[in-house]
């Protein structure tokens, strides 16, 4: 194609920048967002009035900012349970499972201490939450290994089966809240008992504490990746397992430990979301909606490339969209999954700009 | 147990339908790990069609039609943009699952309509299952399409400098696997449980997913899986004809997918993969570039 003298042409990029990458995946969401004006009008609402309310009450309003940061903390967390066995070039979109036994585990203990029954109940915090965090993380670990170990032994497809794991939490879930199950609310609602007050997760300021996990795990997954020989193996496994193999790296070792680390996050994410987000401190009827939320966590990750820093700002971008999403949902009387349509149209756009991870438009004077 | 078994046969097509769509597919090297998405997809437009026309024929059109594109879409990202195609898969899949969820709330609840007639006690789907599963047996091994397609599977520069157009086989094998998978949807939503719910496909499409690498891309293999499944998946629904009183209702839900997982690992196992590495394309999920 010419255009004023200038010939356009495709052209295969050798290298990408981290900056390159940035814009690319600002492009994408840029693009994704214009498309999605097309849902706000065709629901007779003006796209302009509804991405002003969205980020107002997102990012503005006192109320909105600390939902957002809740949800920012939660889309970190599954976004770095996608990352670290992303870097390996494996696929976990087990999150939500691992989340799910991760809240369950949490649960557990609170009801190994009697926390069903609070008025009987002497909890101790001190004790109590460490062992929450601790059973959450193992619960999510260990649910993440059947998949990595499977992968790393069988080479069975770890897809297909962090999926089906997924669907056996969901179930796990409602076997243990519901029609008797031993977390029923005493009420009988459908939900679990409730997180007694003491050993609610802490607040820094309005925070759950776990935003301390949220950023501590970019740095630490970072520094993990960049300095230590494990990072190394793992990103050369991911570049070429049968490389990899050569240079004496046990893939059933990588494969296992990436799934471990990334389950043991998923299930801090289902710690925080049940038992550190004032509002809620159960795990509630809904439940599935966050843990289908959790899938951002994919996006998340490819936006970011696998880089647990950069997934940063990205997750809280769509923790902001996600909160203010459902906002403008009930305010301007749009129907039920705004977030979630916006869930979709955000991922096919972004699959459709991995293009230009590989090519470029390059401009020739045409002679 | 008649009923029981009727069920199952309905479930067993569905799994069919998907399967044997995403068979084509991977037979032509292209991996789409996004069926649950085409599904639900086909599923809920076919629904809203059919809700709000009042004709059946219309919704299942609809569903054919949305797959196609789909497929297309999928097929457009895997072989002309050349991403990878997991992720253009996963992409599928969560448009899929996004958009639906907000296109089809507004038709939440059942589909309000007489249920298709059924032909000597079976669903009309089955038989139509049966035919489909012969004709792509027969087309794959039988005929010069079929061996097109197989080749462009197993090593596409090959079959390229053989004469074959690597290109449009590949785009005509995600368009019918899309097409197979939203009209799978679209049995479910307006035969099988006709009552739109928020992602109610609950894993059907990862299942037909399993079951192509169970079938070792042979079609009739694969029918045999989705017959079992089907029983096993209608069973999960009703535990009481086997076992009554053991377990919750919900964690027998969680029987068919732990089979999943038993049986992906038996097939995985190096004895099962002596047989398994050849009937695998060869080519399924590389990128294909013409030099």
């Amino acid at each position: 194609m010419t255009v004023a003298g200038y010939e356009m042409k495709l052209e295969r990029r050798v290298t990408l920048a981290g900056w390159q990458a940035a814009l690319i995946a600002l492009l994408a969401i840029a693009v994704a967002l214009a498309g999605f004006s097309l849902l706000f009008i065709q629901a007779g609402a003006s796209p302009l009035t509804a991405y002003r309310e969205i980020f107002r009450y997102a990012f503005f309003n006192r109320h909105g900012s600390l939902l957002t940061l809740s949800r920012f903390i939660f889309l970190a967390l599954a976004t770095f349970s996608f990352v670290v066995p992303f870097r390996a070039g494996l696929w976990n979109i087990g999150m939500t499972g691992q989340m799910y036994v991760g809240a369950l585990a949490a649960f557990g203990v609170l009801y190994a201490f009697g926390g069903k029954q609070p008025s009987t109940a002497n909890l101790n915090p001190y004790v109590v939450i460490p062992l929450m965090v601790l059973a959450a993380a193992v619960g999510g670990a260990l649910t993440g290994a059947i998949a990595g170990f499977l992968k790393g032994k069988w080479e069975v497809n770890e897809i297909v089966v962090t999926m089906m794991l997924n669907f056996m939490a969901f179930w796990l879930v409602s076997h243990m809240i519901k029609e008797g199950g031993p977390f029923m609310n005493p009420g009988g609602r459908g939900e679990s008992f409730e997180v007694p007050a003491a050993v609610r997760g802490p607040l820094l300021g309005n925070v759950p504490f776990t935003i301390i996990f949220a950023l501590g795990f970019a740095l630490l997954l970072e520094w993990l990746f960049a300095k230590t020989k494990l990072g190394y193996q793992i990103r050369a496994y991911g570049h070429s397992p049968k490389a990899a193999r050569y240079a004496g790296i046990q893939p059933e070792r990588i494969s296992l430990l990436v799934f471990l680390i990334g389950g043991a996050i998923a299930g801090l994410a289902g710690y925080h979301y049940f038992a550190a987000v004032p509002g809620v401190y159960k795990i509630s009827r809904d439940y599935a909606y966050f843990g289908d939320l959790a899938f951002y966590g994919i996006i998340c990750g490819l936006i970011a490339r696998g880089n647990a820093i950069a997934a940063l700002p990205v997750a809280l971008l769509f923790g902001g969209l996600s909160i203010g999403g459902r906002f403008v949902q009930g305010k301007l009387h749009l129907g039920f999954g705004i977030d979630y349509a916006l869930l979709g149209v955000l991922m096919i756009t972004l699959v459709a700009f991995q293009f230009f991870y590989r090519y470029r438009f390059a401009w020739n004077r045409s002679d | 147990m008649g009923q029981f078994i009727a069920r199952s046969l309905e479930a067993a097509t569905i799994f069919t339908f998907a399967g044997v769509g995403e068979l084509i597919n991977q037979r032509s090297g292209i991996l789409n790990v996004g069926i649950e998405g085409v599904m639900l997809f086909g599923a809920t437009l076919g629904f809203i069609v059919t809700k709000t026309t009042g004709s059946y024929l219309l919704g299942f059109l609809a569903a054919i039609l949305v797959g196609a594109l789909l497929g297309l879409l999928h097929g457009f990202f895997s072989i002309t943009l050349g991403v990878d195609q997991v992720v253009s898969g996963m992409g599928v899949w969560i448009l899929g699952f996004g958009l639906t969820t907000y296109i089809g709330s507004p038709y939440t609840g059942p589909l309000g309509l007489e249920r298709i007639d059924t032909i000597f006690g079976l669903s009309p789907f089955f038989y139509l299952a049966v035919v489909l599963v012969v004709v792509t047996w027969f087309v794959l091994f039988k005929t010069n399409v079929g061996l097109k397609v197989r080749s462009v599977g197993e090593n596409p520069s090959v079959a390229e400098v053989s004469g074959i157009r690597v290109t449009h086989i590949r785009y005509a094998c995600t368009t019918i696997g899309g097409m197979l998978a939203g009209f799978a949807g679209a049995v479910y939503a307006l035969f099988y449980n006709p009552v739109w719910n928020y992602n109610f496909l609950m894993g059907w499409g990862f299942i037909a997913l399993a079951l192509v690498f169970f079938s070792m891309w042979n079609p009739i293999l694969l029918s045999g899986g989705a017959l079992l499944f089907g029983l096993l998946w209608q069973l999960s629904l009703n535990p009481e004809l086997l076992l009554p009183g053991i377990f919750s209702r919900y964690m027998w839900r969680m029987v068919p997918f732990a089979i999943t997982i038993v049986v992906l690992v038996l097939i995985s196992t190096k004895w099962f993969r002596l047989r398994w590495g050849a009937a695998k394309p060869e080519a399924l999920g590389q990128p294909y570039h013409k030099e």
